[in-house]
């Protein structure tokens, strides 16, 4: 993971609850919230979170930030790209529309950064290798930035086995194996989580953060 | 089709194309935003009708047109919406026409906040529209339900030539869950559209007219005499709730939707305590399971109606007791969401919450 390192992905593929448990485990500075297409369930929503742990949240620094679905960003999000020492998540909203908002950083394209595309197979626009290929070109086209990783978080939520995320792991395999990106993590819920778990990529240790005990 | 996962909007969406749907007329509005989108692609794809109006008076007239012509029917919409289209929705109950109109709710009065609430349940069960009218109400409180709703609702409306209203908050349209397209749907009798208004070709020298207007007073009433009738049929084969750990309560909650999962895990940690009490789950709002009350037991120490809203149901819970046991409220507005913690208190200081 680059010091820089923007999460895409199709909408609903756990971009943010991704973005929360990798910038918890690499104590990075900045989580930057692009998503400008959900009106709920937005990395914002878990200032709390961040700021217990000295992670500064950029979003938009519109009054009722948290609760309007204004398609409007803070001009902070540029910070992490004029200061490269410090390490920042961005969390992209969802498919190539989402994408869009990379085009904003074109200017910096000599900056190295990651830019993953998270899949769960489990969503029906994301679940066989041709429909991944083609939204990584839909993403690319629209975003100007070249995928640069996949991340495998193949769930049903709490209805997850083992076996759904190996399955999912063959489908992104097949991704991997034609378009050569490498599998970096993959997302394992911590209820099925194991020391032994074999499977491709660095395993993320998932805690649900937007999923509330009742729901 | 396997399992997938689903957010709510995504999932109506899919469930009417399930179900049937021929068209969609609506207009934009968030939190139920996805559902439009949805249809806007798969629905063109397939053949069938998508169609954003100019605003939302239009769309519910597109719809009432679109169902006079025997189609299925449907729009979507949140709470400013709603209140928008009440004039057609009236229109089209009085017509007799059958169609899906899927309300998701979100913070009121005005134009409120996108935030999830219930505040619309006097909308949906008192009718904005004018007239002695009703539409049958559903409120499920998951995807799943949701969509099993969804994909029988266009038979229901065809069958009884009533509108269907699926009534959901904003957090069922934009959470996800993992749910199955392919369950199996109550078979139901499906009348011939015999007064659809599709051309004379199937019965010559007769033209059916879709009309919501009676000039003549005795002609009038005798309509709403047969309206009337028909509520009637549907509150005796229509009603839907569910029990839940009935066995010896000493409360019971009455609850729907989002707030009967909160109220779920609360009856849980509630028996963690040793506190046991039941809950009625209206399922359907309109006709309001009052049965379900008599099921109550006797020497229960009251009944606890638990809303996303300022005090609405809980008329219809008044109404259902019929002064039988003390009958408690909690409820939070404006899209606040209370955490089961909330509700365990409430139980614990029932004698607070006592409105009668």
């Amino acid at each position: 993971m680059k010091n820089i390192t923007f999460l895409t992905g199709y909408y609903g593929s756990g971009k943010s609850e991704l973005a929360i448990n990798l910038a918890l485990k690499y104590k990075v500075d900045y989580v930057v919230d692009l998503d400008v297409i959900n009106p709920y369930f937005r990395t914002r929503e878990q200032e709390k979170i961040f700021k217990e742990n000295d992670i500064e949240v950029i979003s938009s620094d519109l009054d009722y930030k948290m609760h309007i679905d204004m398609p409007y960003i803070s001009q902070r999000v540029y910070i992490p790209f004029n200061n490269q020492s410090k390490r920042a998540i961005y969390d992209l909203g969802g498919n190539d529309i989402g994408a869009k908002l990379l085009r904003q950083f074109e200017d910096y394209n000599d900056v190295d950064i990651d830019l993953f595309l998270v899949v769960n197979v489990y969503r029906e626009e994301s679940n066989t290798k041709d429909k991944i290929i083609e939204l990584i070109n839909n993403i690319e086209g629209k975003g100007g930035f070249k995928v640069t990783g996949l991340i495998n978080n193949s769930n049903l939520l709490k209805e997850t086995t083992i076996e759904d995320i190996s399955y999912g792991e063959n489908i992104i395999k097949e991704v991997s194996d034609y378009t050569k990106l490498p599998i970096v993590y993959t997302a394992v819920w911590e209820k099925l989580y194991s020391d032994n778990l074999k499977f491709l990529g660095k395993i993320i240790k998932l805690k649900l953060y937007f999923r509330k005990d009742w729901l | 089709m396997a399992k997938v996962l689903m957010k709510g909007n995504e999932a109506i969406a899919l469930a009417a194309i399930k179900g049937g749907v021929d068209a969609f007329y609506g207009y934009p509005i968030t939190p139920q935003n996805e559902v439009p989108e949805y249809l806007s692609k798969h629905l063109l794809a397939n053949g069938k009708v998508f169609l954003q109006a100019e605003s939302e008076v239009s769309a519910i007239n597109m719809v009432y047109g679109a169902a006079g012509a025997g189609k299925r029917v449907m729009t979507s919409s949140s709470s400013p919406g709603i209140a928008l289209k009440q004039e057609g929705i009236s229109y089209i109950t009085a017509a007799e026409l059958p169609c899906l109109i899927v309300s998701v709710m979100r913070g009121g009065p005005g134009l409120g906040s996108i935030q999830p609430s219930q505040g619309d349940y006097y909308q949906a069960t008192r009718g904005g529209g004018n007239g002695d009218y009703h539409l049958i109400v559903f409120a499920p409180e998951s995807i799943q339900e949701t969509i099993d709703t969804i994909k029988e609702s266009f038979d229901i409306a065809d069958y009884y030539r009533n509108p269907v209203m699926v009534l959901v908050d904003g957090l069922i349209g934009q959470m996800m869950e993992s749910v199955d397209f392919d369950r199996p749907k109550k078979e139901r009798f499906v009348p011939e559209k015999d007064w659809a208004t599709n051309g004379t070709k199937n019965h010559p020298g007769r033209r059916n007219i879709a009309n919501s207007l009676y000039l003549d007073p005795a002609e009038l009433e005798q309509h709403n005499i047969k309206l009337h009738q028909k509520y009637e049929v549907i509150k005796k084969n229509e009603t839907k709730f569910e029990l839940i750990d009935f066995d010896n309560p000493e409360y019971v909650i009455v609850a729907y939707g989002t707030m009967a999962r909160i109220c779920r895990s609360a009856i849980e940690m509630l028996k963690n305590e040793g506190i046991e009490v039941g809950m009625i789950r209206p399922i359907t709002l309109f006709p309001y399971p009052e049965k379900a009350f008599e099921q109550i037991p006797e020497n229960v120490k009251g009944i606890l109606t638990c809303e996303l809203s300022m005090g609405q149901m809980l008329d219809d819970v008044l109404i259902a007791n019929n002064g039988k046991h003390k009958v408690g409220f909690f409820g939070r507005a404006g899209g606040m969401l209370p955490d089961p913690e909330e509700i365990v208190g409430a139980i614990k200081n029932f004698n607070e919450r006592v409105v009668k």
